[in-house]
């Protein structure tokens, strides 16, 4: 990890030699250019393409035939609809607590305290994502199972008589499972915000009279909120919508609208309908993180 | 100056390589390897269930798989187009709709005539003037398997799956033509009929009261088998391959013979409309059907072949083991078949209700 660097773009234009802007906009231009395309293409356009489906009437074709606002209102009103958006957003939002909480101290023990191990530590971090989410999933199966390691671990130490029910197949494994893959997402901008944080700032706060905690408190995470909100983010959001996991570790009381939405398209065969949830689903989760935002710009950030 | 060349440089090699994937990838959309592509269902890629034309054709075939034919269906209705497919016969009606397949000349199949004659005559695969839409590779059955020694005096029936005494160890299979189906069966719906709303909302009424019970619903029957092999579970519903499997474990369980009937599917391969490779999926379908292909899967998985040279092929007490008639017909005389259901979408809409809560 470099400190942020100043990106080509953040050279001042006033250094530069005059006949060279129009160069430097032509390279710009370029610069931007396989980003711009992908973005258009594989963003924008199936956005867009997905919010077409949700407007248009299932008759068996690939993309339906004429517009109509049955799908949208359909999914708004149905109470499935809120339940499952509801308990969606709620086992995402204890996942990201949940990570972020995990996550904060090992970020603030790399930027403060790691020292020479912060590279190799960073490092041991990105490590699992050297294999693929799956396997991951599976391991946490092979842990949680009935007669899985943790099961036997407690019933060998003879913490209990029998296998405990209800580890896999729950919501529970959900959050874990989650948790743990999200881990590093949570922890890479923790770390950079705690890392980039002025250090003069904690000295001052100490030449003052604070104590270690009124320092943390009062200084380090106010200033460390841009970061918890970014690893938030990063969380919550693909989590909402994640199905892979719940299949895989959930059992019927954890299904997500990920899940019902990959249904619509898969067996039932409905992809207006299905659109039109993948829309609605993304409106509240714009909701809840505007709302987020909001609460903690209000009480939370200094002024 | 030293940091406007390098700065020049990776832009120009950023596009390059932009430049270079997008071309690597219109190369592999358009790439055509010669080889046949075929999509069935998991466990049914082996290569031993098609020696011979591995032997003719080595390493020809490239095999997609799924985990359930709905989920089949809607992707090859967006665009994913193999040569050969596997779905099963209840699906055949929807593959035809959705205007997929294209029939077969039954001239070009060789081992057309060891087919029984009862899967030969099932409506919908074969027309009256003799094209082929379907040809039958397997069969086999849904039904209970349980835990003998877990579950004290069993009653032969699909309820052993409803039963709140059994909460939290029960599995069933995620698939429309498999859990509802049966929910249909102890509704007292008919299921090969189009279903009233009323109709619908009986059977949804039993798939809720399931719901709390069931651990998952799955069509990984690899999970499956551990969980009763372990004891998590007590029983589940599955397919043979689940009982014969378990019991080469020498786990004491049983394949019940519910009293409303076993489930009885067949399933077969059909021929995708724009298949490329005409000519190797008529020697593909061939070897599949030579009676060594049937032989092993019987002896492997315990389900029926559809070939009569293959059962001519195992022992008669090998069948007795595995609990297989040497005919289907037999079969049939005490068992659901699994026929085409009118109402599948909105089974299917009201099962992923139930799954999901609603």
């Amino acid at each position: 990890m470099s400190p942020p660097s100043v990106g080509v773009q953040g050279v001042p234009a006033a250094n530069r030699p005059a006949p060279r802007r129009s160069r430097g906009r032509l390279f710009d231009v370029l610069l931007n250019l396989p980003g711009g395309l992908i973005t258009s293409t594989l963003i924008l356009f199936t956005l867009a393409l997905l919010l077409y489906l949700s407007l248009r009437v299932n008759d068996g074709q690939l993309l339906g035939s004429a517009f109509t606002f049955a799908n949208l209102t359909q999914a708004v009103a149905d109470p499935l609809t809120r339940t499952v958006l509801l308990r969606s957003i709620m086992l995402s939002a204890i996942v990201t607590v949940v990570t972020v909480v995990l996550a904060y101290p090992v970020a603030y023990f790399l930027a403060f305290h790691a020292g020479k191990y912060r590279h190799g530590l960073l490092f041991m971090i990105s490590l699992p994502f050297w294999t693929s989410y799956l396997l991951r999933v599976f391991a946490w199966k092979i842990v949680l199972a009935w007669n899985g390691v943790l099961n036997s671990t407690l019933m060998g130490l003879g913490l209990t008589d029998a296998p405990l029910a209800g580890l896999l197949n729950t919501p529970t494994a959900v959050v874990i499972t989650l948790a743990h893959a999200y881990a590093a997402f949570a922890v890479l901008p923790l770390y950079i915000c705690l890392h980039g944080l002025a250090r003069n700032l904690l000295e001052a706060a100490a030449d003052l009279g604070a104590k270690p905690h009124q320092c943390f408190f009062k200084v380090i995470l106010p200033l460390s909120m841009p970061g918890v909100m970014a690893a938030a983010l990063v969380v919550f959001v693909p989590t909402v919508g994640d199905y892979v996991t719940p299949a895989l570790v959930g059992g019927p009381a954890s299904s997500m609208i990920g899940t019902l939405i990959q249904a619509q398209f898969g067996k039932a065969n409905d992809w207006t309908a299905g659109a039109a949830l993948a829309v609605v689903s993304m409106l509240a989760i714009a909701v809840v993180v505007l709302a987020t935002r909001a609460l903690v710009n209000r009480w939370v950030l200094p002024r | 100056m030293k940091m406007r060349t390098t700065a020049t440089r990776s832009w120009v090699v950023g596009l390059a390589a932009f430049a270079l994937n997008a071309a690597l990838l219109q190369g592999a959309l358009a790439a055509d390897d010669g080889k046949l592509s075929y999509f069935t269902w998991s466990g049914y890629e082996l290569p031993e269930f098609h020696p011979a034309f591995e032997a003719a054709h080595p390493k020809a075939v490239d095999i997609t798989v799924f985990g359930d034919d709905d989920d089949a269906l809607s992707k090859a209705r967006a665009g994913f187009h193999p040569d050969l497919a596997h779905p099963c016969y209840d699906k055949i009606e929807r593959w035809k709709q959705a205007g997929l397949i294209q029939p077969m000349d039954k001239s070009r199949l060789k081992n057309w005539d060891q087919i029984f004659p009862v899967l030969q005559k099932l409506p919908g695969i074969v027309d009256a003037d003799g094209k082929v839409w379907m040809v039958p590779w397997d069969w086999g059955n849904t039904s209970v398997l349980y835990r003998t020694d877990l579950v004290k005096n069993p009653e032969a029936s699909w309820k052993m799956l409803f039963d709140k005494q059994y909460a939290g160890r029960i599995a069933t299979i995620d698939a429309v033509h498999d859990t509802p189906l049966v929910a249909a069966l102890l509704a007292g719906v008919d299921p090969f009929s189009k279903m009233t709303p009323e109709q619908l909302d009986k059977v949804g009424a039993v798939l809720r009261q399931q719901r709390p019970l069931v651990t998952t619903y799955t069509t990984d029957m690899t999970s499956v088998e551990q969980s009763l092999a372990s004891g998590e579970l007590v029983a589940a519903m599955t397919w043979n391959a689940s009982a014969t499997a378990l019991k080469k474990q020498n786990v004491p369980v049983a394949f019940m013979k519910p009293k409303e009937g076993m489930l009885t599917w067949v399933c077969g391969m059909v021929m995708l409309k724009d298949a490329k490779h005409v000519d190797l999926a008529y020697d593909f379908i061939n070897a599949r059907l030579a009676p060594e292909s049937g032989e092993k899967l019987i002896t492997e998985y315990g389900y029926g072949s559809a070939s009569q040279a293959a059962f001519a092929k195992v022992p008669a007490a090998k069948l007795e083991e595995l609990q297989l008639p040497n005919d289907p017909e037999t079969m049939l005389k005490q068992t659901v078949l699994t026929k085409p259901i009118p109402s599948n979408d909105e089974l299917a809409k009201l099962f992923e209700r139930v799954k999901a809560g609603g």
